[in-house]
């Protein structure tokens, strides 16, 4: 839009300095002018600092001069202020400052009406008028070089008829500054007016319900036609026009109060066109009357804006949420009753209504706060005087403003402040604060509820309100200012005090005696008609006028890192606490690992998300426009804990950021590899946090981590929470137990819950064995080396890393081949589904080979390949592969054939969880895998768990006798073997087959269709061994036997329960000799995986020149690949 | 609230800082309510931050002043807590019998209590609202004796379910957290328990002077009665365990009727 180009293009001929864009860097703690400038104005968030330049106010002599002292009605005469006018979005804006006196401002007047509230926003003189208020600008013709405009508002003039003899408000300003800066505030002034006059309709609805209207109208009805008057309802001023007002009106003088604001109403605006002179604030300072303080505290704080912008946003809330229910409904319902209770007004449904209201429709507008005790004390308050939607916009500017950070989840704020008012304390009254501290009283324990609910539960009710009507005006300061008032009248009380009882009572008969007199003994009867409240406020704003918002901002700066780092440390144990059973498996030093990276990548993609929405609207021309008008503000800092309302669920995108700092798989081979999330990352890159973020590993996106996070979330469409990775990495990385981490990776791929994996989600398994693996097993843990010293052996055996994934690639493979040997059809009984399994068992076979072939020529192994070249590397698309280099055609042509029905839907088959357990126990390299990689692989704290982990040993056995627990119908078969498991002794007779049959004897029909492929496979390989050779046989036997020798393949289960007894790691020598038996084997075939590579097998003789390859292929599984390498 | 007795100006006195927490709507203030001005109110302020309430507890060897920090419930107001439990005492933690949630908050309440207030620091946990549970009578006649605690409305309702002896499983027992569960937590943790009913006043007296029996008298910073009970101080340590067990095992009549009389 040429709107915004404009705009911007000004801005930089302004003043390219302080043009900022809203980021988010530390930098961005100062606050932005933009913020600034808002602050200042009282402005909706929606609004930039577009223009601004040296003008002087000329205000014209009131036209009704009741007390007949303006007479000297000279043509320019009137009151002038000089200053500097701005001009954003939708507002002009003028307000006078020290700092800028205009030189043709020599007039006395001038410094004087500055007086001493000067150049602090809406507590100086000036206005803050909404474009579509004002109804007609015209330039002047003076004298010389002066650019003056006059400007006429639609103050007063927007009812259906206006009176007789109705003047507009009228004044001028005059611009100082060159004729082209001149000229391009004009154009930019031209350009706003005309997008204000959409807002016009919004104006009048609001201006009604303005009791300003009311009063002037309606005064001036009653003067003229009575009937007039009658028409028009008065507009709602609160729930005191039903239940009164509190205190007394007649002492109150709210008749004469009244009178006073008619009169300066006339001569200087209302409402949205009020400007403000120095009786303004005068008027102020004595207190609002009753009827117009609701309008009174919308004008200076703000909130009118906001309802300007959206006049029917409270009621549409309300509509669109009707009938949903929260917990801050649930919270809010708890206290509605016990809000103000002493006033009549919430003794009554009528009162109660409103206040639930109000409460529940910003709930939902700013869910982040929600509801905070202590904020139906104060909405309550506000309701005495305003209507439902006056007070819901205040409430807004409150939370969002006035007391940022107050009542959010953490109430940071309120923490924070009481800091300040504290450092305060102790600046301004040192001796007092020194006797507070010795005497070990709390300051704040005892102030914190004056800040938290405005003093309206400290002080009586017409009191605090007086406060209120100042605090509206100039902002959190007078808090301070109050506080520290009451703390110095008090002061020698205090000085008495001990403890925090006595100090707790001295305030409270303090403010009990409020109304008396300050000086009751005083000979001068004017000093004695002063009050101890008029008392307090001289006090507070004289003496301590020293506290300007300047010195809060710069404490609050002070004291913000320590107040959110005590919150943090709080919310971080009582996280941590709260975490449940499962989190007590991993170490305090985890947890707190797992608690900052799961927040720092949260914030972290918080950020970044609001980066790339911001410049998201930025491209699309929309930064002027906000979505929404209430809600935190633009430029509120996020990231921090501390900070309060924080995500709570990380999507999929930042649970792989989370995964990518945790674990090496899930971080991108390729850095540039953008995802849609990370889209537009480069456009700002160098930009504060994005920056860094940029630099960090970057997470790559796979099959396997969807289904981590699907697992681990409670509901994956929420997210997932702290909660839930906890329980996820508990699982995991408690004490070392390679069933469960079976049983964990079995149950990823069982979609359907009911214990079974599918074809489809076998070939996905081995995915993602290939993809964990495929940055070698990172360098120290190696698979055979793990807390085991014994295993150094291997390690220093296998030094080669290479070796190490070639032959967990073989691994891959044979799981693969093994898991469709014995997978189950999954319409059972039927012949044909048994042959088919043959078929597929073949097929898997060559798969098998046929993708580590493949993969070699990707170059699998290298860490820096791709993930989607692993991908399509492994067996999913078979037939795309490229068979043309080491197979000849016919046997491809086989492969393919075989291939197919492997594939087949028509021959469902699936494996279960016990067949899966021996598949994998029944290779070492990935029964390493999942005993030590796998939960290793994810890294918590830097000290790692190996001392929780030494412990694992025997919790091997109790998990072991859990491998049948899902299944009870097995109880009475398994019973045996869940009993010797548990003492750590299988019987020595029955070794594979018995430890095979107790599986089997899950009683599950299927389990016994595994039993069968056993025999299968046994017949199987008796017949391969027949051309084996004798010393094959040897070993064979030697395992059926069961005898705990140097197996490989009886570890599938046999082993477990040695490793129970201890007997693991206790003999290092069968250990090793074992291993090398096996790594032989695996040697062999990796070199026939890798088709025909004689080098490698001459490698390998080398290695180990005892064992012929032949003679090592013992395990029956790993013989058959053998064997079909060889055969092919 | 019946007048101390005369003996109690010659006692020792000293004043003990005493925090309350737990979940919203449990009744922390209901029981300070009940312990300070013998009172109860349906709709009391929700507490802001704090409040604080003092009242005295007369032992047979000593007075003691509670001084009470009533802290607000509301989840975000936990972060509020350290400020009020700095250099606390003796801790109240409260939770609702009808309402295991608010058990486990105050077992974190406990946690945090332990790892972070002061060392020594003397805990009870109390499980409130006995008295929307059938075994409200049979509590609320252990505490009868209790000198100037008038029957309440309350007991007139219970008086229908006079017949049922055991909490578990009968109608109209809104119990949730059986007793056992608390106690054997407590036991564990070293904590006095108490299940008490701010609305009847049961047990709620016996808390008090629960935790008043079981503060160290070398931890006593002494009031007015300056320098009493300073003597003892090689007595600490196992004191307060000790005093501790004593009054679970003894909980009941026999500590009501030595109760404070404040």
């Amino acid at each position: 839009m040429q709107w915004t180009s404009f705009v911007q293009k000004a801005q930089s001929f302004i003043d390219p300095a302080n043009f900022t864009l809203p980021t988010l860097t530390s930098s961005d703690r100062n606050p932005s002018k933009a913020s600034l400038f808002r602050q200042q104005f009282r402005l909706p968030d929606s609004q930039n600092p577009l223009q601004e330049i040296t003008a002087e106010l000329i205000l014209p002599l009131p036209h009704i001069s009741p007390s007949g002292d303006g007479p000297r009605n000279l043509d320019h005469a009137g009151n002038r202020y000089a200053g500097r006018l701005h001009l954003s979005e939708r507002f002009l804006c003028f307000s006078t400052q020290a700092t800028s006196f205009a030189p043709s401002s020599s007039l006395p007047a001038s410094t004087h009406w500055a007086g001493q509230t000067n150049g602090t926003g809406p507590s100086g003189n000036g206005f803050t008028i909404p474009l579509c208020c004002i109804r007609r600008v015209e330039r002047l013709n003076s004298l010389g070089h002066v650019f003056s405009l006059a400007l006429t508002t639609w103050n007063g003039a927007l009812g259906k008829q206006q009176p007789p003899g109705f003047t507009p408000q009228r004044f001028t300003i005059q611009l100082a500054g060159s004729r082209q800066a001149c000229e391009r505030f004009c154009d930019g002034l031209k350009k706003g007016l005309r997008e204000g006059m959409k807002e016009i309709e919004n104006l009048r609805i609001i201006v009604n319900d303005c009791y300003s209207e009311y009063l002037l109208s309606g005064a001036k009805g009653k003067a003229s036609e009575g009937d007039a008057s009658e028409v028009r309802q008065p507009p709602d001023a609160g729930l005191g026009m039903i239940f009164r007002y509190p205190g007394d009106a007649r002492k109150l003088r709210d008749r004469s109060k009244m009178r006073l604001w008619g009169e300066y109403f006339r001569e200087n605006g209302r409402n949205a066109t009020l400007i403000r002179q120095p009786t303004f604030h005068k008027l102020i300072r004595v207190g609002l009357p009753n009827r117009l303080r609701g309008e009174v505290w919308e004008v200076t704080s703000g909130s009118l804006y906001l309802r300007l912008r959206s006049p029917k946003l409270y009621t549409d809330t309300l509509s669109k949420f009707s009938g949903q229910e929260s917990l801050a409904i649930d919270e809010i319902e708890k206290d509605l009753n016990r809000s103000l209770p002493e006033y009549a007004g919430f003794q009554s449904e009528e009162g109660i209504g409103r206040l639930r209201r109000v409460l529940t429709a910003y709930s939902w507008i700013n869910a982040e706060i929600g509801y905070c005790q202590a904020m139906n004390i104060v909405v309550a308050a506000l309701l005495i005087y305003m209507s439902e939607a006056q007070a819901f916009f205040l409430l807004s500017v409150l939370c969002d403003r006035l007391l940022p950070g107050y009542y959010s989840t953490t109430m940071y704020g309120t923490l924070l402040d009481q800091k300040v008012f504290e450092s305060l304390v102790e600046k301004t009254m040192p001796v007092l604060w020194e006797h507070l501290t010795k005497s070990d009283v709390q300051l704040s324990v005892v102030s914190l509820p004056w800040f938290l609910s405005l003093y309206i539960n400290s002080m009586p009710l017409v009191f605090a309100f007086r406060v209120l009507d100042v605090f509206f005006l100039e902002g959190p300061k007078v808090l301070f200012q109050v506080g520290l008032a009451i703390l110095r009248i008090n002061g020698e009380e205090l000085l008495d005090i001990q403890d925090d009882g006595s100090f707790i009572s001295v305030l409270k008969s303090y403010f009990s005696r409020l109304d008396e007199s300050a000086h009751p003994r005083s000979e001068n009867p004017k000093l004695r008609a002063i009050t101890r409240f008029q008392e307090l406020m001289v006090v507070a704003f004289k003496e301590f006028s020293q506290i300007t918002h300047q010195t809060i901002i710069e404490q609050r700066e002070k004291h913000k890192d320590a107040v959110l780092e005590n919150i943090e440390s709080f919310a971080k144990r009582t996280s941590i606490r709260n975490l449940g059973p499962d989190s007590k498996k991993l170490s305090m030093d985890d947890l707190g690992a797992i608690y900052d990276r799961y927040y720092e990548v949260l914030y972290d993609n918080q950020q970044r998300q609001k980066l790339m929405e911001e410049e998201r609207r930025r491209q699309e021309k929309k930064r002027v426009e906000r979505t929404s008008i209430l809600g935190p503000p633009v430029d509120r800092e996020v990231g921090r804990v501390g900070l309060g309302p924080s995500p709570t669920h990380m999507d999929y995108d930042a649970f792989r950021e989370f995964l990518a700092v945790t674990a090496k798989w899930a971080v991108s081979d390729s850095p540039r590899k953008d995802s849609s999330s990370e889209q537009g990352s480069n456009s700002f890159r160098g930009w504060g946090k994005a920056a860094s973020w940029n630099n960090k590993n970057q997470p790559t996106d796979h099959e396997f981590m969807q289904r981590l996070y699907r697992k681990w979330a409670t509901d994956p469409e929420e997210g997932i929470s702290l909660q839930n990775v906890v329980n996820g990495l508990a699982r995991l990385k408690g004490p070392r137990d390679i069933m469960n981490n079976i049983q964990y990776f079995f149950d990823l791929y069982d979609d359907e819950g009911n214990g079974t994996v599918d074809r489809e989600g076998i070939l996905r398994m081995s995915e993602a064995l290939l993809f964990l693996s495929r940055r070698g097993f990172e360098g120290t843990i190696t698979p055979t080396q793990s807390v085991d010293d014994l295993r150094a052996i291997d390690r220093a055996r296998y030094e080669d890393k290479l070796s190490t994934d070639e032959r967990f690639l073989g691994s891959v493979s044979s799981f693969i081949r093994r898991c469709f040997e014995y997978a189950d059809p999954s319409n059972p009984g039927s012949k044909a589904a048994a042959e088919a399994q043959q078929d597929a068992d073949e097929a898997a076979d060559k798969l098998g080979s046929f993708s580590i072939g493949d993969d070699e020529e990707e170059d699998l192994i290298d860490v820096d390949s791709d993930t989607k070249s692993d991908h399509s590397a492994v067996m999913e698309k078979p037939s795309q592969l490229d068979p043309g280099e080491k197979h000849d055609p016919e046997q491809n042509r086989t492969i393919s054939e075989s291939a197919n029905p492997a594939l087949d839907p028509n021959n469902p088959l699936h494996i279960t969880l016990p067949t899966f357990r021996m598949v994998i126990l029944a290779d070492e390299l990935l029964e390493q895998f999942f005993d030590s990689y796998f939960p290793q692989s994810f890294h918590l704290s830097d000290h790692g768990s190996y001392a929780a982990t030494a412990t694992s040993l025997s919790s091997n056995l109790t998990t072991f006798s859990n491998i049948n627990a899902p299944k009870p119908l097995s109880s009475t078969m398994s019973a045996p073997s869940v009993g010797g498991a548990s003492g750590g002794i299988v019987p020595p007779g029955r070794g594979l087959r018995g430890v095979l049959d107790n599986i089997v004897s899950d009683g599950i029909r299927m389990a016994a269709e595994v039993k069968k492929r056993m025999d299968e496979a046994q017949r199987e390989l008796e017949r391969n061994a027949l051309g084996r050779g004798e010393e094959e046989d040897e070993e064979d036997e030697e395992e059926y036997d069961g005898r705990s020798g140097p197996t490989s393949a009886p570890t599938i289960v046999g082993g477990i329960s040695s490793w129970g007894a201890g007997a693991y790691g206790a003999d290092p020598d069968r250990r090793s000799v074992r291993d090398a038996d096996r790594d032989l084997l695996e040697g062999a075939e990796v070199v026939s995986m890798r088709g025909k590579d004689e080098a490698s097998l001459l490698d390998d003789k080398d290695g180990h020149p005892a064992n012929a390859p032949a003679e090592a292929a013992a395990p029956v599984p790993d013989n058959v690949v053998s064997k079909v390498e060889f055969e092919s | 609230m019946s007048e101390s007795t005369g003996a109690n100006t010659a006692k020792p006195s000293s004043s003990v800082k005493l925090v309350l927490l737990g979940e919203a709507a449990v009744g922390k203030s209901s029981l300070v309510l009940r312990f300070v001005n013998n009172d109860f109110q349906e709709n009391k302020e929700p507490t802001i931050g704090a409040a604080f309430l003092t009242q005295k507890c007369s032992l047979p060897t000593r007075t003691i002043k509670f001084e009470i920090w009533d802290t607000a419930g509301q989840e975000r107001f936990a972060s509020l807590a350290p400020m009020y439990y700095r250099n606390a005492q003796a801790a109240l933690v409260v939770y609702d019998v009808t309402k295991p949630s608010s058990l486990t908050k105050a077992k974190h309440w406990v946690a945090e209590l332990q790892r972070q207030a002061s060392p020594g620091i003397v805990i009870a946990l109390v499980g409130n609202k006995l008295d929307l549970t059938n075994d409200a009578n049979e509590a609320a006649g252990e505490a009868q004796p209790e000198e100037g605690h008038e029957p309440s409305p309350a007991d007139g309702d219970e008086a229908t379910e006079e017949t049922q002896e055991e909490p578990d499983a009968s109608n109209g027992d809104a119990r949730k957290v059986p007793t056992r569960e608390a106690s054997a937590y407590a036991e564990e943790e070293g904590l006095l328990f108490f299940e008490t009913s701010a609305k009847t006043g049961v047990n709620v007296v016996d808390v008090f002077t629960a935790i008043a029996n079981a503060i160290p008298e070398s931890s006593l910073k002494s009031g007015r009665g300056a320098g009493a009970g300073t003597g003892q101080t090689s007595l600490s340590g196992g004191r307060p365990a000790e005093d501790s067990r004593v009054n679970l095992g003894e909980r009941g009549p026999a500590t009501a009727k030595e109760g404070c009389a404040c």
